[in-house]
């Protein structure tokens, strides 16, 4: 009767098909969405558990913890505060100590990565650097050569390094222009973004060397130095990027108009960039509030970080007092992911940046 | 828009003048050195805390330092530091038991050296290029020597050394985490309700002190008041503790490990494919291609180069790892959980700097070989195939 | 009161190339004190590096440069004393109007009164006065461009540079701005060099233009010389919409013989092949019959207040402008005529004009 079967409607698909194919494009079938339902729902108990377990620990007293597991506060176990009482009342002077110190030295080490590691980026994105590489050669071969100078013949190494200085600068004036080959920003930039290969147990003891015949150890200072140096490398990758990524013209404009490069980059260029600076900043912070080995390495007592004060929390031979330890650890926790839920946004963006440039 | 002369030329114009005054002198002077001024305190920083330190340490590896009163004494041993690792009585620590080796050693050995014959002849027939053939040389030495190293010991029924436990948390920690991580990213770029949600809850983890996490795995995980000991009761290995046995110890802190740094990954490749144009994938899906044919097709050669620098970022991290090792199992059982990193920690520990620093030494040997070799013939291929240069 | 700002600018035989690629070939040109003097050109011509080396944002390779009396070649930008609009407008997306007008006030240390006094000043002149404490995405495209013009006239440079500062506009904005950009440099008289690839803004603009091609001058003159007298080949064909034709012949005696039609030149030469160039306005459509070129209809578009006829002569297009009213289907025989002085013969292998 009809000779139109292609305009016939469609038949009504099976129920296997209802369950395995997606209803329209862009939506889930059935069957796909438990499943990533069921996955994420059982990740996000993975992620979620073990801090769970931390924050019902610091609750809890010895014996709600030797005695095996108590999972509810109120059902199983009865919660108590003595752990917090011991930290924040009773020997709140040293919990107050380690808060600061870590605050301190997180804020300081920051703040100077960030800034000297901006300027880098910032120089590095815009300016044309051409090192010599026979001037580099000559400074490692001077330096290897006063650092073997110093280990042998047992002379102040300040002494040592004031005359290696003195030699490599007289000697690059008389023979610098025999060198011809020149390296790039590029090479430069790799070298600075490379020092985050470097473990820091290599240059831990040295740094504890030198950092005790200059009265650094266990100081502020000295952490910062040291935490400002190893995230350096990650300050110089992530900024670069985006200083590469304002408009030129922008600063050619400025340019024009009288300002001088030092200007530019502190009322032009780093305003723009913003949103990478707060995600950098975060970034580095929380790299330095968490930092543990440096931190045994370089401070025993009056500079003793956070992380510190957990591992303390190991008494040896009583074993360790997890009650008092778990308040630590939230306590430290707390302030982090705050500030990474309210900026988790950049971060992801400030990282696809880098790691999509290389 | 009209000019008005009158008002606009009230302002005379002509050539600024040249600097005069003493402070514009010296902003003179600091603008036409800004380029220095730029870069000068970062490489500072890194020549006298990154650089002369890693020559220094180098100094301290081929000496026995002795602490005397006031400061330390150097006496220059050459490279027995070194030779104890290999050869002497620290090689079971640092590099494993060799024992009679193994047909299943041979077989790998012997694989490794094809391999890297076959790259090598691949190479040559590609254009050779002197730089090259000595990188690939380097890469090739660094990689017969660990296949050496593990047909010596795991494959002939030996315990290995640190090394071998670095590489395991290297090799199998960044293959589970960087799986599951891309697994996590890509059920979170589907069209699902609650994304921001699960976005906040999977980054958490990076933001924890490796010191917390690994007390916590340790807590969680404990066989008598952790709470899965009513499961490990009821299966029977209620006396069984996992920290004894090298292999549940090793795999406790993989898991430790992944739960930290599985968000990292997460959001990184998570950011990765919400950058892959929705054109492409909106073609595709015209054409008719499938979920599975679209992802590989054409998401996967999107988003390969921020895959492989990412796995290049937590590599280069995974080498150095120790806090996870030295709480949950101390290094035990014996040397089972030892990384490189905490073995020199405890050399150091026990005032033995020659031998912590030669460790040290190694550890940066093995990770500048084997992160550079991945970034230049892995990581830049990408990178260039993507740029389509 | 305004002669003393009003300053010549020199390009000496200036030359830039990156490696192996010259961008610009031995340029060398002299603007007067006061003119506004358009370079033209494609993308790719050099015009934007001319102006680049001169601004001092990038460096000659050889020759100098000259502003007023004084060789800037190897000065740094900010002692040049010129002010630049970006076709991108450069404006700074975190200050507001009134503070991107300020900018190159406040990088010159002057005082915060009178910083406010000459932004309020040069505000009105371009009529922004009542959003100089907008942001720059609250702008409009008109507005933005206006925004940097007042920063480039704030601080009464002795010249400007302009870098297609009009082609980020809508049509019949950039029409209102041309007019208005060519009254403000008349009234302030300030030297003016402006670069464009369009040639409407290039004739209506510029005391005179210089057209550029792959880094070579091609032509300077005032805009009416260029229509009338292109110099070559190549500026005969990139002034004039819809552009010059081109018919392929020989030349004998002065005399243009092509397939489908001859014409007289006001030449004497003979050229074994040889290039005509007539422009559509220049030929007029005549009966078929007896006509010195003739050919059929190809097509026909009405424009508004006059009609473009593209004729095909045996293979060869020819447009000819005609009014309005023209009545003719495609494949209607038409014939083309064109006074001797509107032919403008070239060489084609060398692209010359022949006089």
């Amino acid at each position: 009767m009809s000779d139109t079967p292609a305009f016939r409607p469609q038949a009504q698909p099976g129920l296997m098909q209802r369950l395995f194919e997606p209803p329209a494009v862009g939506k889930m079938a059935p069957v796909t969405a438990v499943f990533v339902y069921v996955v994420l729902a059982v990740w996000t108990a993975f992620v979620v558990f073990p801090l769970y377990w931390v924050f019902i620990t610091s609750f809890k007293l010895p014996q709600s913890v030797s005695q095996g597991p108590f999972y509810l506060p109120f059902v199983d176990f009865q919660p108590s505060l003595h752990a917090w009482n011991d930290l924040l009342v009773k020997d709140w002077e040293d919990t107050l100590r380690a808060f600061v110190n870590s605050v301190i030295i997180a804020l300081g080490a920051t703040a100077l990565a960030v800034m000297f590691g901006s300027m880098a980026a910032y120089g590095l994105a815009r300016i044309q650097y051409r090192p010599k590489f026979g001037s580099i050669m000559l400074f490692v071969v001077i330096l290897l050569g006063g650092v073997v100078a110093a280990v042998m013949t047992g002379l102040d190494w300040k002494i040592v390094f004031a005359v290696a200085f003195a030699l490599f600068v007289l000697l690059l004036r008389a023979v610098s222009r025999f060198f011809v080959r020149t390296l790039s920003n590029g090479d430069i930039l790799f070298w600075m973004i490379s020092q985050r290969i470097l473990p820091a147990i290599v240059v831990i003891i040295p740094v504890y060397m030198m950092f005790q015949s200059m009265g650094l150890v266990d100081t502020h200072f000295g952490l910062i130095l040291a935490y400002s140096v190893t995230n350096l490398p990650i300050v110089v990758w992530l900024m670069h990027d985006f200083f590469a990524g304002i408009p030129l013209e922008l600063e050619e404009s400025a340019q024009l108009d009288g300002a001088s490069r030092l200007f530019i980059f502190w009322d032009i260029v780093l305003p723009l960039t913003r949103p990478g600076l707060a995600a950098t900043t975060l970034l580095t912070m929380i790299l330095c509030w968490n930092e543990y080995l440096l931190a045994v390495f370089l401070s025993t007592s009056r500079a003793q970080t956070m992380p510190i004060l957990v591992a303390a929390m190991n008494a040896g031979d009583r074993g360790i007092l997890w009650w008092t330890m778990c308040v630590v650890i939230v306590v430290m926790i707390v302030p982090v992911v705050l500030m990474a839920v309210l900026l988790q946004r950049f971060i992801a963006k400030g990282v696809l940046t880098g790691a999509v440039k290389g | 828009m009209s000019i008005d002369l009158q008002s606009v030329s009230t302002r005379p114009g002509g050539l600024s003048p040249v600097a005069v005054s003493r402070r514009d002198q010296f902003r003179e002077w600091l603008d036409l050195h800004a380029g220095r001024l730029f870069i000068a305190p970062a490489v500072t920083l890194i020549l006298l805390f990154s650089i002369f330190p890693t020559i220094a340490s180098l100094v301290i590896a081929v000496s026995r330092v002795k602490l005397s009163g006031e400061g330390f004494r150097f006496r220059f041993v050459g490279l027995q530091n070194f030779t104890k690792l290999f050869a002497g009585n620290d090689q079971i620590h640092f590099l494993g038991r060799f024992n009679e080796m193994s047909v299943i050693g041979w077989v790998l050995i012997a694989a490794t050296v094809g391999w890297c014959l076959r790259w090598l002849w691949r190479q040559w027939r590609a254009g050779f290029s002197f730089i090259g053939f000595v990188g690939r040389l380097i890469t090739i030495f660094a990689l017969i020597g660990l296949a050496v190293v593990l047909a010596g010991t795991a494959l002939s029924g030996n315990a290995w050394g640190t090394l071998g436990t670095t590489m395991f948390y290297v090799i199998v920690g960044c293959t589970v985490q960087f799986g599951i991580g891309l697994g996590l990213a890509i059920l979170c770029s589907q069209q699902i309700r609650g994304k921001n949600f699960f976005r906040v809850v999977f980054f958490i983890p990076m933001m924890i002190t490796p010191l917390g996490v690994g007390y916590a795995f340790r807590m969680v995980a404990d066989p008598t008041f952790g709470p899965f000991a009513p499961v490990w009761q009821w299966v029977g290995l209620g006396t069984f503790a996992w920290a004894s046995d090298p292999w549940t110890a090793r795999v406790f802190i993989i898991i430790g490990d992944s739960w930290q740094w599985i968000p990292f990954i997460f959001i990184v490749m998570l950011a990765a494919l919400e950058n892959v144009p929705r054109d492409y994938v909106e073609a595709a899906q015209v054409d008719g291609a499938s979920g599975t044919q679209i992802f590989r097709e054409i998401v996967w050669p999107a988003i390969i180069p921020v895959a492989a620098t990412v796995m290049l970022i937590r590599a280069i991290e995974a080498f150095k790892i120790v806090d996870l090792p030295n709480i949950m199992t101390s290094g035990g059982p014996g040397i089972a959980t030892e990384s490189m990193t905490l073995q020199a920690l405890f050399a150091w520990r026990s005032n033995d700097f020659g031998s912590s620093a030669s460790v040290a030494y190694l550890l940066l040997f093995v990770t500048v070989v084997l992160c550079a070799s991945f970034f230049n013939f892995v990581v830049l291929k990408h990178i260039r195939k993507d740029q389509g240069t | 009161m305004q002669t003393d700002i009003r300053v010549p600018v020199q390009f000496d035989k200036v030359a830039k190339s990156f490696g192996a690629v010259k961008v610009l070939e031995e340029l060398s040109l002299m603007v007067e004190p006061g003119e506004f003097l358009v370079l033209l050109g494609a993308s790719g011509s050099g015009k934007t590096t001319a102006l680049r080396i001169l601004a001092g944002l990038e460096t000659a390779s050889s020759g100098r440069v000259r502003i007023g009396d004084r060789d800037v070649t190897e000065t740094l930008p900010k002692y040049r004393d010129v002010a630049m609009v970006f076709q991108s407008y450069a404006l700074y997306p975190h200050k507001t109007v009134g503070e991107n007008i300020g900018f190159p006030l406040k990088v010159r240390g002057e005082a915060p009164s009178a910083i406010e006094a000459a932004v309020k000043d040069a505000a009105r002149q371009v009529e922004l006065d009542a959003l100089l404490d907008r942001y720059p995405r609250q702008l409009s495209g008109g507005q933005r461009q206006r925004v940097a013009l007042a920063r480039a006239i704030v601080r009464r440079p002795s010249v400007f540079l302009m870098d297609e500062p009009l082609s980020n506009l809508d049509a019949k904005l950039r029409g209102h701005m041309r007019a208005e950009l060519k009254h403000m440099q008349h009234s302030l008289g300030t030297t003016t060099i402006y670069v464009t690839h369009d040639q409407v803004e290039a004739m209506t603009l510029a005391h005179r233009v210089a057209i550029l091609e792959k880094g070579v001058l091609q032509q300077l003159d005032t805009p009416r010389n260029i229509y009338n007298d292109p110099a070559n080949l190549f500026v005969a064909g990139f002034i004039g919409s819809p552009p010059m034709n081109f018919l392929k012949g020989t030349l004998k005696d002065g005399r243009f013989d092509m397939p489908g039609g001859s014409m007289g030149t006001s030449l004497k030469h003979s050229l074994a092949s040889a290039t005509l160039g007539l422009r559509p306005e220049d030929a007029r459509v005549v009966p078929a019959e007896g006509a010195a070129i003739q050919g059929s209809i190809y097509t026909n578009e009405l424009i508004g207040d006059h009609t473009l006829i593209t004729c095909d002569v045996q293979g060869q297009m020819i447009t000819v402008k005609a009014t309005k009213d023209f009545a003719g289907q495609p494949g209607d025989p038409m014939g083309i005529e064109a006074g001797t002085a509107a032919a403008f013969v070239f060489d084609p292998s060398t692209g010359a004009r022949l006089r």
